[in-house]
């Protein structure tokens, strides 16, 4: 109970860092890429002058570190701003209708947004998750059962061919394929809960092939281990030795897998799979934010993304040092 | 030769083939006869290679691919074990024959608390056993091997335990189905001595209470000396004797046993073949080496507390003087600090406090350049001499390396002075260019060697240098080292766990114990006038087929040495030693003079010697 105290506190604490750090760094490269937010709040058609006071009037040209000063003060308070292009009745409205000035109130604040988008990303990503672990936990337990012999091959051979399978492509081909041709899965858009499935399957054929290779090759090591077949000495069977012990301890590397790689491999993917599906989840509403360079919104999802990282990495640490005491975190 | 009792284990013609991955076959074991009665303690004596561990797990039959059992029966209680069916088999082998290995460390999940381990496979075993009924038991039999606090200890981790406790849990594991037959193999093999001396003590009173019939294999004829009733002698996969331990030791009758008893290292029956000078130093020579009062801790993680960690105390108060010439020797068991003393006196690292003297200078606080210039003069060489070489530089080229860094030499004089120094640690000059790998680990040690030598060093710190050679070799390396000192005077420091081997080569012998300095004192007093309870202890452990001038029984108590993080107020050795009383729980004991150059860190010798002396800081041979 204590070292859980110390740890949460200390992992926490320089989680928190890490956050304020990668926020920082965002918030900077956000600033110095070209194009201005202010054109494309106001249109092209807005005078100078017009777009030289609404940004002053913004501050968006007061020095960076005194613009990120004020940004985290409200983050803090949980005001993650508003969208500069999107309006709080919804949909995009820009420069194209050519408003002389900016109206604030009319935009819509950040938070909303991410709430009303993040439940179908998780949905997505659940859906994925599930998937991949179903198809790759067998397959991989088998395969390292069976190190170096054909079962090991073929989950080898395998990912191989799943590995290298361009996301982009194999979403467009599940979309031709399974939606327009044989109409068994909806698959642009949201209505319901099966329009996550097409999406989800492009998502786990990303993540089948790691955590394959993960738990094989944990799975074969912890296999040759002494105590396995000291165990049978002992006068354990094998299968107790397996069940028990070998694929307990190699859930640690598959959570390390999980918290670090995965995670992060989802949030990546999520931007492109959700685009291609005009799935209307956080990774849409981030990748037309980059588009409108709407900076509140991506500043925001950048610092979800990165928080969500360190703490999956502190509850990944957490369960690896339960389950195997001598790790020291 | 005859045994009583009825016959337990009955083997017969067993052969047992290792399968190569081309198809070929190679003997390891090769048509053994052995037999086990009821209550007998057998030893089975083998060198490295000689087929033991497969004949102790064969015993049990746990024979597996890519090893084949090519003839022969095991029979028990009349049985062929060999026509069993599997799970017949898998019963019989946790519940009435046990097995325990050689390597506690890494027989259980390291994940698992041992409590736990051991009911799994006790209800594995004996299915119809209630959980709790399970629990006692593995309680009760925890107690009985004399585990401090078994009912904490078993919610504990493998990686909690010392390598003594791990090994005692296992035989818990073994004992707690009451078998009728223990396969020990060496499991004695990688304990310190006093902690493997308790373990034999444990096994033969265990073997008392529980009657079990149990088959030692090991590789020390000392130990078996200890345990055994009657000792096999297994050579090449052959059983070439069996006799009763006594007589065999005495009269061995075949060839190989001979040799084998002929080449053990005998402690005090024989004499030290050092070239140092005898004990008694006089004033004319020079301190070499001069180590004062020497501090050095390191910090773990505190689960327990928040925010906190704990401190390992490792050296604890070092001191001694070494001479020019002096041979002298740090014993100890693992975990009394000498590992770090080494680091220390060979600046790999810096005490927390206290000097280091070289030659006058302290080398704890010597800037980096005056520092180098200083190494040349002392070097340091290490237990493994693989990991030691790099593997990609020609045998030359490594020797050259001390004198590239330290330059001040032409290409020409580096060669010639890289081939004067091959030629003189034994190293033929073709090796110059070839790669180190290929050979062997005592000529790789003749490459380390002439590593340090070839920069004329006046000090060799040797840590455990010898230890992963064989009696031959080490023989050799320990002549050559003595060349070396006739030619050039040099002094060495042998750090060692290796008591027969101090006792042939070391004019004085530092003992040590929990990060202290317990006894120094002469080669003589030492093996044969010890002044501290603990080196009496150590020397009463040492396995051997000698006679030993202490017992035992009186010497060697329970208990292992305490947590160096959290070490008891007054002496230290207090909690083992049988003959502690009420000043020691309070008064921690300094080194003190018993006679001439002899020191000892107890208070009997203040209470029994004439006027008691705390040892000077600076010159241990006092006013």
């Amino acid at each position: 109970m204590l070292f859980a105290i110390d740890f949460f506190t200390r992992r926490l604490a320089q989680g928190a860092i890490i956050v304020v750090a990668i926020a920082l760094l965002i918030f900077t490269l956000l600033r110095v890429v070209p194009g201005d937010p202010v054109r494309l709040m106001l249109g092209p058609m807005v005078s100078a002058t017009v777009a030289e006071e609404t940004a002053k009037e913004l501050g968006l040209r007061d020095p960076i570190i005194v613009q990120f000063g004020r940004y985290i003060g409200q983050v803090l308070q949980g005001d993650f701003g508003r969208s500069f292009v999107r309006s709080a009745q919804g949909g995009s409205t820009g420069g194209s209708r050519g408003e002389s000035t900016f109206d604030a109130s009319n935009r819509a604040p950040v938070i909303d947004l991410i709430a009303t988008t993040l439940p179908y990303s998780l949905l997505l990503a659940g859906l994925a998750f599930l998937i991949s672990l179903a198809v790759a936990l067998p397959l991989g337990i088998w395969a390292g059962l069976n190190a170096g012999k054909w079962p090991d091959r073929l989950a080898l051979y395998l990912s191989s061919i799943l590995v290298s399978l361009p996301n982009v492509w194999l979403g467009l081909v599940f979309i031709f394929l399974i939606s327009a041709k044989a109409g068994w899965l909806p698959a642009i858009g949201y209505q319901n809960w099966t329009y996550a499935i097409l999406p989800a399957l492009v998502l786990a054929v990303e993540l089948i092939p790691v955590i394959v290779r993960s738990v094989s090759v944990s799975v074969s090591s912890n296999l040759l281990e002494p105590y396995v077949s000291v165990g049978q000495i002992r006068g354990l069977t094998r299968r107790r030795m397996i069940i028990a012990h070998v694929l307990r301890n190699s859930s640690i590397p598959l959570l390390n897998l999980l918290g670090i790689q995965a995670v992060g491999l989802v949030l990546g993917a999520l931007f492109v799979v959700e685009y291609l599906f005009n799935y209307p989840g956080i990774g849409l509403l981030m990748i037309n934010a980059v588009f409108q360079r709407d900076f509140p919104i991506i500043q925001a999802i950048a610092i979800f993304s990165c928080a969500a990282l360190v703490v999956v990495n502190i509850l990944v640490d957490f369960a690896s040092t339960t389950i195997d005491r001598r790790l020291q975190y | 030769m005859s045994v009583g009792g009825t016959k337990i284990l009955d083997v017969s013609g067993l052969s047992v083939d290792l399968v190569m991955s081309g198809g070929g076959r190679r003997p390891i074991l090769h048509n053994v006869d052995l037999s086990v009665s009821h209550n007998e303690v057998l030893g089975i004596i083998g060198e490295s290679g000689s087929g033991k561990t497969v004949l102790s797990r064969a015993l049990v039959n746990w024979i597996s691919p890519p090893l084949v059992a090519k003839g022969g029966k095991i029979s028990y209680h009349g049985r062929n074990l060999f026509d069993l069916p599997p799970d017949e088999m898998q019963t019989l082998r946790g519940r009435k024959i046990a097995y325990i290995g050689s390597d506690p460390g890494s027989a259980l999940d390291p994940t698992v608390p041992i409590g736990q381990q051991i009911i799994e496979k006790l209800r594995a075993v004996e299915p119809g056993i209630s959980t709790s009924e399970a629990r006692a038991r593995v309680l009760r039999v925890l107690d009985a091997v004399r585990i401090p606090s078994p009912a904490q200890r078993f919610h504990e981790f493998p990686f909690q335990f010392s390598g003594g406790m791990m090994q005692r849990v296992l035989i818990v594991d073994a004992l707690v189905t009451n078998p009728d037959l223990l396969v020990a193999d060496n499991i004695t093999q990688p304990l310190d001595v006093t902690v493997a001396a308790q373990i034999l003590r444990l096994l033969r009173d265990l073997q008392r209470d529980f009657n079990t019939a149990i088959i030692f294999v090991s590789s020390a004829l000392g130990v078996l000396n200890d345990i055994a009733d009657n000792i096999l002698v297994l050579a090449d996969g052959r059983v070439v004797e069996r006799q009763q331990t006594r007589s065999l030791i005495d009269k061995p009758e075949h060839n190989y046993t001979r040799n084998l008893i002929a080449s053990l290292p005998r402690i005090w029956e024989a004499e030290p073949v050092t070239t140092a000078p005898a004990e008694v130093v006089d004033d004319s020579r020079e301190v070499i080496l001069s180590v004062r009062d020497v501090y050095r801790s390191y910090e773990t993680k505190d689960r327990e507390r928040l925010f906190a960690h704990k401190v390992v105390q490792a050296v604890r108060g070092v001191s001694f003087d070494v001479y020019k010439g002096d041979n002298l020797g740090i014993v100890g068991e693992s975990g009394c600090g000498k590992s770090t003393l080494s680091r220390l006196l060979s600046r790999l690292e810096a005490p927390n406090r206290g000097q280091i003297l070289f030659k006058g200078q302290d080398i704890a606080h010597l800037g980096s350049r005056k520092l180098l210039d200083l190494r040349r003069r002392f070097q340091l060489l290490l237990q493994d001499p693989y990991n030691a070489i790099p593997p990609h530089l020609s045998i030359g080229r490594t020797i050259a390396e001390p004198l590239r860094i330290h330059g001040g030499l032409s290409t020409k004089e580096i060669a010639e002075k890289v081939a004067s120094t091959m030629n003189e640690v034994g190293l033929r000059t073709e090796l110059t260019d070839k790669l180190p790998v290929g050979l062997s680990a005592g000529q790789r040690q003749r490459v380390n060697i002439a590593r340090a030598m070839v920069l004329d060093p006046e000090l060799l710190i040797l840590d455990e240098t010898l230890s992963a050679l064989d009696q031959v070799e080490q023989g050799k390396l320990l002549d050559l080292f003595e060349r070396l000192q006739n030619r050039h005077g040099i002094t060495y420091v042998y750090i060692s766990h290796d008591l027969s081997m101090v006792r042939r080569v070391c004019n004085r012998v530092a003992v040590m114990y929990l990060g202290r300095v317990a006894e120094l004192a002469g080669n003589e007093a030492t093996f044969f006038d010890p002044a501290h309870p603990y080196t009496r202890a150590l020397l009463s452990a040492v396995p051997a087929i000698e006679h030993k001038p202490y017992d035992t029984t009186t010497y060697l108590l329970e208990g292992e040495p305490p947590d160096p993080i959290d070490i008891p107020p007054g002496c230290s050795f207090r909690t083992r030693c049988p003959f502690a009383f009420d000043r020691c729980a309070t008064d921690d004991p300094m080194l003190m003079k018993r006679s001439g150059e002899d020191f000892a860190a107890c208070h009997l010798v203040s209470a029994g010697h004439s006027a008691p002396m705390t040892m000077p800081a600076v010159n241990l041979r006092g006013p």
